[in-house]
């Protein structure tokens, strides 16, 4: 920067004292430039204030901004005209303003800039990562109960996870495993539909349930003394469900119309799609909700069958937090979940006879009526125990995510990010990472105008392919700070740890302490992403689901190509 | 804004772990690791990464810091009132995140004719440039310890918030400080988040909830409650960073300003705080602007095949007389209500009032239920619904009837009400367990009240509600004028007078 500046500042001195006099727009210009260096040593300082007073632009160095500050001294040889034409003319009163409002900048407080830093820094984070201790029994029949007690709280969480979803369902039963979800509210041998809720209601509490591909969850929130009550409930609710005729026609036609409502395009369908085409012709191909005719066709029999194969104890967590004492659950449970399948079949078993395959394919639906196009491309990622698994989540912070509306915009650290907000190329975009017991799905999530396709489609991929390549150790660390932030960011509030302890017992076995999991993500710098991006990424096989006005969408071999960078 | 956890949430979600075969699957994913190069760079350069065991295997070598005990003392909120009247409050927790919100006491209804649109601005301009810093300067800086900024505007109460781990509370302190005492105003930043606005309110027709609500305020408040909460179309053209400035100037003012803190050690907070905002001008607080509730009538034709409709009444005192608004929230977890198409399961007011007496009663309503917003010295409270429009009259008398048979005496029944009493304790319980609740809890109460008032003062308040509390405060309600809004296809709307003389012939 000096020498370039050095051979300007020889340029304009022969010009000095003609610039005194004329005042022109192109010797302001060429001053702001050479204001930010503070080498101009064989300048007479009192030539360089007075030009810098006349130019007004706005400086950096302490020295200057000390003359500037002083009320400007009218040039003594600058003519009348341009001095009273900067107040006259409407533009001149406007820049002066702006001008004013520009230079509160050039003075920073100190006090408000002591402990912030643009630049990500590793922070020495020992001091917060004790937590309670999660305590883990595994009774006779394989059930475990694992329990995390905060007992000054007045509130406190219980569920039920189960290592089970719609992967181990088979094509002519996809659905069963939502389906009976969706019936376990639908009243037991003892309580009735009407009494299940009421009981509910008059404890206050709330109950939930999700199925997702490879587990099902059940999750009551509820006040201290009521967690006996809510798992009784829970127990009662999974082991004497009756599933009645009539309130099986009634979920039926529910569940079909959520199937109609969930056609339309929506990030959801997408990743539908991106499933059934990554792992066509595998059980993780399949849909949650189920085709439309499996649901006209389930019957109480393909549930029961589902529950005795897959809901069996070992493969069950009973996870609570809260104001909640581990003895009390453990003994409750032994008491009341009794009747639980004991199908000896083992999870790793199941997904060794029927394995994910990840098959590199597209599938496009073009429907010109939309007015936004969507699409992901992915990879085939880590499975939940790979130990780069952690690499991977930080690669998809570096790729980031984005959307209109979010105030990050264009100044975000992530370079595809700024890619697409600088140009406008897209409404939004996120990178995603799935993991699955023997697979995963990695990549970039996009929804864009029509015309904009091309250019995002070559951001995406070009910011994923340098990857193996280009990683700065800057970005590294501020998505290494990102991720450890948004794992514990993320557990706020005591269903959030119900969900991690069950969810971590079911896909680690054991709760992977704090001080590991940062130890873990410490591991991970610049070189590792290189490797890790160099596993999953370089010249590796894509899938692609894209629907809506994508005609303008480059075609697969075009992304295929794009996997890796050609470097002679 | 930073939610990075929100797409992890999703990528978490769903899965499970079988040992024997994950073992087997992330041993060979070792080998081949371990086999493949690090990258032709990193090859040339001899750099190597190293591999560690599978996640379901503990890393050895990690120094695991002892666990917390099961019980840990929960703190008193203590409050410091600097000498210019900020105040400055915090709790501390065992959670390894923290939360700190600086709240205003300002909101649209501080607002004139020239300003209007202002807080809503203020809200979209919150975390920009300051003085002091950048926006690139301040993006990066949340960015780099991984934090979540957020600001929030109300019609009485501005919050901005910033959530990161325990770790960074000084620096999560000083650009929050920075972010609300020095916004810069460039105008380039303030016409770029002019547009947004603008794009937001072409929007607000996706939202017809939110667009109810804000009408019900303008037709049913006369003063200051009826400045619009969302910028008027008209006020883009004219708002500008000088109204912005001189509104900041007015009502950024130090005795309306709370810094409040979840998880935070209060010496820690009170030590970094305390210079940055000792040196704020002391000016007394202006009288809060008062408004006077009229009742009214607002109505919008729109493309949709649907009626949205909402019936609203007063009820004076708000949360300044807290048995009432104690009271009016038990009322809406009795009245409850929801989507007629819920995917979830119970526990979502299922087994509240309107969903067995009018969603599963007729399907030809798609949502309905009880709203309320309380403010500090009055409050709103009705029902909301959509409906086909041709069903929207007989919706409307349902919705009326609903709210006479809460108001008469013996039409509630004590198990109800206890269900209601125990859902209420029970969500203000579990929200309170989230950090960026509870900081918003202590900011926002001490705003109101002056103090942070314990949960077991509010949950008593809760127990002590009683059949005849929720009778007469329905009865006071309806003693109101009635507040009325239609959005969607109104033709068939009811006329107002059709509509309110339902309410006074009982």
């Amino acid at each position: 920067m000096t020498w370039h500046i050095k051979p300007l500042c020889h340029v304009i001195s022969p010009q000095l004292s003609s610039l005194q006099i004329v005042v022109s727009s192109s010797s302001s210009q060429l001053l702001s430039l050479a204001a930010p260096s503070r080498k101009l040593p064989h300048f007479p300082a009192m030539a360089i204030r007075r030009l810098l007073n006349l130019s007004g632009s706005r400086s950096h160095s302490a020295a200057v901004t000390a003359a500037t500050s002083s009320p400007p001294p009218p040039p003594p040889s600058s003519s009348s005209s341009s001095s009273s034409s900067s107040t006259t003319m409407i533009y001149d009163r406007a820049a002066d303003t702006v001008k004013s409002k520009l230079k509160r900048l050039e003075t920073p407080d100190s006090r408000f800039l002591r402990y912030t830093s643009p630049h990500p820094i590793l922070a020495d984070h020992s001091a917060i990562l004790s937590s309670p201790e999660t305590r883990v029994t595994t009774l006779p029949n394989g059930l475990r109960v694992a329990t995390e007690s905060r007992l000054p709280g007045r509130a406190a969480a219980v569920g039920v996870w189960i290592d089970s979803g719609s992967r181990f369902e088979s094509d002519a039963t996809n659905g069963v495993a939502h389906f009976l979800e969706r019936m376990v509210f639908k009243g037991t041998e003892k309580r009735p539909a009407r009494v299940l809720v009421e009981e509910i209601g008059s404890m206050g509490g709330h109950l939930s349930a999700c199925t997702s591909r490879e587990h099902t969850a059940y999750c009551a929130e509820v006040m201290d003394e009521n967690v006996p009550k809510a798992l009784d409930l829970l127990s009662d609710m999974l082991q004497h469900s009756c599933f009645r005729e009539d309130q099986m026609e009634h979920e039926r036609d529910l569940i079909l119309q959520q199937i109609k409502e969930a056609e339309g395009p929506s990030k959801e369908i997408i990743f539908d799609h991106l499933h059934a085409t990554a792992f066509q012709y595998t059980p993780l191909g399949r849909t949650v909700l189920g085709p439309a005719k499996n649901i006209k066709t389930i019957h109480k029999s393909h549930i029961k069958d589902y529950i005795s194969a897959h809901c069996a104890a070992h493969r069950m967590v009973i996870s609570a937090a809260g104001a909640v004492k581990h003895e009390d659950i453990v003994e409750q449970v032994k008491k009341t979940f009794t009747k639980l399948s004991a199908n000896p079949s083992v999870t790793s078993q199941l997904v060794a006879e029927k394995p994910a395959v990840f098959t590199g394919s597209e599938v496009r639906i073009i429907d010109d009526d939309l007015p936004l196009a969507q699409f992901a491309v992915a990879f085939k990622g880590a499975s939940w125990t790979d130990p780069d698994s952690i690499a991977l989540m930080i690669i998809k912070l570096m790729l980031g995510s984005w959307n209109k509306n979010a105030g990050g915009g264009k100044h975000m650290g992530s370079q595809l990010v700024q890619r697409v907000a600088i140009n406008e190329i897209a409404e939004c975009m996120t990178a995603f990472n799935t993991n699955y017991k023997d697979a995963g799905l990695f990549g970039v999530y996009a929804v864009a105008k029509p015309d904009c396709l091309d250019d995002l489609a070559y951001a995406i991929m070009l910011e994923i392919s340098k990857l193996p390549y280009l990683v700065s150790e800057e970005d590294v660390t501020r998505a290494r700070n990102q991720l450890k932030s948004s794992l514990l960011l993320h557990i706020n509030g005591l269903s959030h740890v119900v969900e991690d302890i069950g969810r971590q017992l079911l896909t680690y076995g054991r709760r992977i302490p704090l001080a590991e999991l940062f130890a873990r993500i410490d591991a991970v710098d610049a070189n590792t992403v290189k490797r890790v991006a160099n596993r999953f990424i370089f010249d590796r096989d894509i899938a692609i689901a894209a629907l809506g006005p994508i005609q303008g969408l480059p075609d697969y071999n075009w992304f295929r190509r794009r996997t890796y960078l050609l470097r002679y | 804004m930073y939610r990075t956890a929100a797409s992890r949430v999703r990528a978490l979600k769903g899965h499970a772990g079988s040992r024997a075969l994950t073992r087997f699957a992330s041993s060979s994913a070792v080998a081949t690791s371990s086999s493949s190069s690090g990258g032709l760079f990193s090859w040339l350069i001899g750099d190597k990464s190293k591999t560690l065991p599978p996640l379901d295997f503990p890393l050895p070598n990690v120094a695991l810091p002892p666990a917390l005990p099961d019980y840990v003392e929960p703190s008193k909120v203590k409050i410091t009132t600097l000498s210019n009247g900020v105040k400055i409050a915090s709790e501390t927790s065992a959670n390894p995140a923290a939360s700190i919100g600086l709240y205003v006491d300002c909101g649209s209804i501080y607002e004139t004719p020239i300003s209007f649109g202002a807080t809503h601005l203020l809200e979209r301009m919150a975390f920009k440039s300051t003085i002091n810093r950048s926006h690139l300067r301040v993006i990066r800086e949340v960015e780099a310890i991984g934090g979540n900024v957020t600001a929030s505007a109300s019609r009485e109460q501005m919050g901005y918030t910033f959530d990161a781990l325990k770790t960074y509370v000084p620096e999560m302190v000083e650009l929050l400080i920075d972010s609300v005492r020095n916004p810069a105003f460039l105008d380039w930043e303030v016409s770029e988040q002019l547009e947004k606005v603008k794009a937001e309110i072409g929007e607000v027709s996706n939202n017809p909830q939110g667009l109810l609500l804000e009408a019900l305020h303008s037709a049913g408040y006369s003063g200051a409650l009826a400045n619009p909460l969302l910028a008027p179309e008209s006020a883009i053209n004219r708002l500008d960073s000088t109204i912005l400035e001189e509104f900041v100037a007015l009502n950024y003012t130090a005795p309306r300003m709370v810094l409040a803190a979840s998880g935070v050690e209060h010496e820690e907070l009170l030590s970094v705080a305390e210079p940055l905002l000792s040196d704020l001008p002391s000016v007394p607080c202006p009288e809060e602007p008062k408004s006077v509730y009229v009742g009214g009538d607002y109505r919008c034709q729109a493309d949709s095949g649907k009626t949205h409709f909402a019936l609203a009444f007063e009820v004076p005192g708000g949360w300044h007389k807290e048995k009432e608004a104690m009271t009016l929230t038990v009322l809406q977890m009795l009245m409850g209500g929801g989507g007629s198409f819920s995917a979830g399961g119970p526990g979502k007011g299922m087994y509240s009032r309107l969903y067995l007496r009018v969603l599963n009663t007729y399907p030809q309503i798609q949502a309905f239920s009880a709203f309320n917003s309380i403010y500090n010295n009055t409050g709103l409270f009705g029902i909301q619904a959509t409906t086909g429009s041709d069903f929207v009259s007989k919706a409307i008398d349902i919705a009326a009837k609903e709210l006479v048979a809460v108001a008469t005496p013996g039409q509630v029944d004590q198990v109800q009400l206890d269900r209601a009493k125990q859902s209420t304790k029970t969500a203000v319980l579990m929200n309170l367990e989230s950090r960026m609740v509870a900081s918003e809890d202590i900011g926002r109460q001490i705003l109101t009240y002056g103090e942070r008032k314990s949960v077991d003062h509010f949950l008593k308040a809760v127990d002590e509600v009683t059949l005849k509390d929720i009778a007469s405060i329905a009865q006071k309600l309806l003693s109101s004028p009635l507040t009325m809004a239609s959005y969607g296809d109104v033709i068939f709307v009811p006329s107002y007078e059709n509509v309110s003389s339902k309410f006074q012939s009982k």
